[in-house]
């Protein structure tokens, strides 16, 4: 590694102007997060349809369906918000570059929402379930790679090094387990048997589980491999800046809904599986936060 | 024809004229920059060296911008150039974050991304780009890589110690430095100590949005 050189040659950047600073901020961390509920919603669903249909009346399909359509457009809302062009997003339609995770994504998340939509006018018509469930079946399917395809573009970003592909995409999975049992939880309260209630309260703590392994992995074990990744992840260690930011993700999205859900299965309290939803989904927030913004505190020149 | 540029270090003694000459050529905002010279200071007093590098876009042939663009707003035009259609572009920063050079902004005027082109303008009409023309030292060196006899392939074949930056990340930059070490091509070989930089208090343009 360089930086040991460092003793030796007393190197001191005297004058640089880096073009810097953090470009993808907290509207991208909102986009990420509320695409993770509104895809992990349809996950849910789709999974309580196939465990237990008795459980999904017609009302709990519209309510899931709203609340996984309004969280969509919370993603796509800040998405275009991010943009400096934002009326040029019309751009991405008729000029679209397919070799771009970005343009990939901004297609299926919109056909994604326009399926959703479809969905919810016919609950609202009160044209039947079967088609419901029918077209629930292809935006589930529709609903992996809208998850995933965030992963691509952190890929794409060729200059941040500690984003990795196959663990991204395996994160963007996992938020989508985790935040879609728990809003799902919050969504369905005493509705839900106990039976259903421990279902989603095992994908809650098990989500968390390999989540907090996959954080803990790259912790521990990223920097051996690379310089620029032990570089970045110093921020999140000993005095770096977002250490503090870092542990409260991992204890408030991860470790204490793990330890609740343990609880639940002992004590069967409803209040305490609501709690740990609650932690889940905000603490996700600040762990995605995290883990987008470190990469871009590093000097690429 | 595979244009590509290439910096003699020996050379450089960090006067900045080609930083100046771009700025005026392309008439780059204030606080941004599409080519600039990062000076690192090496020793210990009274052993000390002052060393200098130009830093502009790579022109890569697998270029990360030109894959993560939406809108194909960053393209290849038929010399090899990396350009850059300011009207199609959206400004959604992909760029910014695949350059593993940090050789592209935010125009904050136009509200779009922008970065070195070599002067393709300049170029399509038979001449250098600024900052060849302003280099008192001719530490530039500018020419066609597919052509053996042209001014840069001679000098790539006359030095062995002929570099890129981060050719780990395998994006085959067309910008090369002979003369160069660690110290002037890796960003980790270096403190950046708060107080000592210069331009520690530079003044931003607001950028538009929430950035």
């Amino acid at each position: 590694m360089v930086h040991e050189s460092i003793a030796a040659t007393n190197a001191v950047v005297t004058l640089d102007v880096a073009l810097p600073d953090v470009f993808w901020g907290w509207y991208v961390t909102m986009n990420m997060w509320a695409k993770s509920i509104g895809t992990g919603l349809i996950f849910m669903l789709f999974l309580l349809l196939r465990k237990n249909p008795n459980e999904v009346d017609e009302g709990l399909r519209t309510k899931t369906l709203i609340v996984s359509f309004v969280f969509m457009n919370v993603f796509l809302l800040f998405t275009l918000a991010d943009l400096h062009q934002p009326f040029r997003m019309w751009h991405i339609f008729f000029y679209p570059h397919f070799t771009s995770a970005i343009t990939v994504g901004a297609w299926m998340a919109t056909v994604f929402v326009g399926l959703e939509s479809i969905m919810i006018l016919i609950m609202l018509a009160k044209k039947g379930v079967e088609a419901f469930d029918k077209l629930l079946f292809w935006v589930t399917l529709l609903a992996i790679p809208v998850t995933l395809y965030t992963a691509g573009i952190m890929a794409e970003a060729t200059a941040r090094e500690l984003w990795q592909m196959p663990t991204e995409a395996v994160q963007m999975v996992l938020a989508a387990t985790l935040s879609g049992s728990a809003v799902m939880l919050l969504l369905g309260g005493s509705r839900f048997s106990d039976e259903t209630k421990s279902f989603l309260a095992n994908i809650l703590g098990l989500s968390a589980l390999m989540a907090f392994i996959v954080y803990m992995s790259e912790y521990v074990f990223g920097a051996m491999k690379a310089e620029e990744v032990a570089a970045i992840l110093s921020y999140v260690k000993g005095d770096g800046e977002y250490s503090t930011m870092f542990w409260v993700g991992q204890w408030v999205a991860y470790i204490i809904p793990m330890l609740l859900v343990a609880l639940y299965r002992v004590s069967k309290s409803s209040a305490i599986l609501s709690l740990a939803s609650l932690m889940a989904i905000g603490g996700l927030w600040v762990v995605k936060h995290v883990w987008l913004v470190i990469p871009q505190l590093l000097p690429l020149s | 024809m595979q244009l590509g540029f290439l910096v003699d270090l020996h050379l450089c003694m960090g006067c900045k004229g080609c930083e100046i000459a771009c700025k005026v050529e392309n008439e780059v905002p204030l606080s941004t920059w599409r080519l600039r010279v990062k000076y690192v200071d090496v020793g210990t007093f009274p052993e000390t060296k002052r060393t200098f590098t130009p830093l502009r876009c790579n022109h890569c042939e697998n270029a990360p911008c030109e894959r993560i663009c939406p809108v194909s707003a960053l393209h290849y035009i038929e010399n090899g150039i990396v350009n850059i259609d300011r009207e199609r572009c959206i400004g959604c920063a992909g760029c910014v974050m695949a350059c593993p050079y940090g050789a592209i902004y935010i125009d904050p005027e136009t509200q779009t991304a922008d970065k070195c082109t070599y002067c393709a303008h300049r170029v399509a009409s038979s001449m250098m780009p600024a900052c060849v023309v302003a280099c008192p030292v001719e530490a530039n060196i500018f020419g066609d890589l597919d052509d053996p006899t042209s001014n840069i392939s001679k000098y790539i074949q006359a030095h062995r110690d002929v570099q890129v930056r981060k050719p780990e990340k395998g994006t085959n930059p067309h910008h090369f430095y002979v003369g160069a070490s660690q110290v002037h091509l890796n960003p980790l070989a270096s403190e950046r100590e708060e107080g000592y930089n210069l331009f520690n208090k530079i003044t931003k343009l607001p950028l538009g949005g929430h950035h």
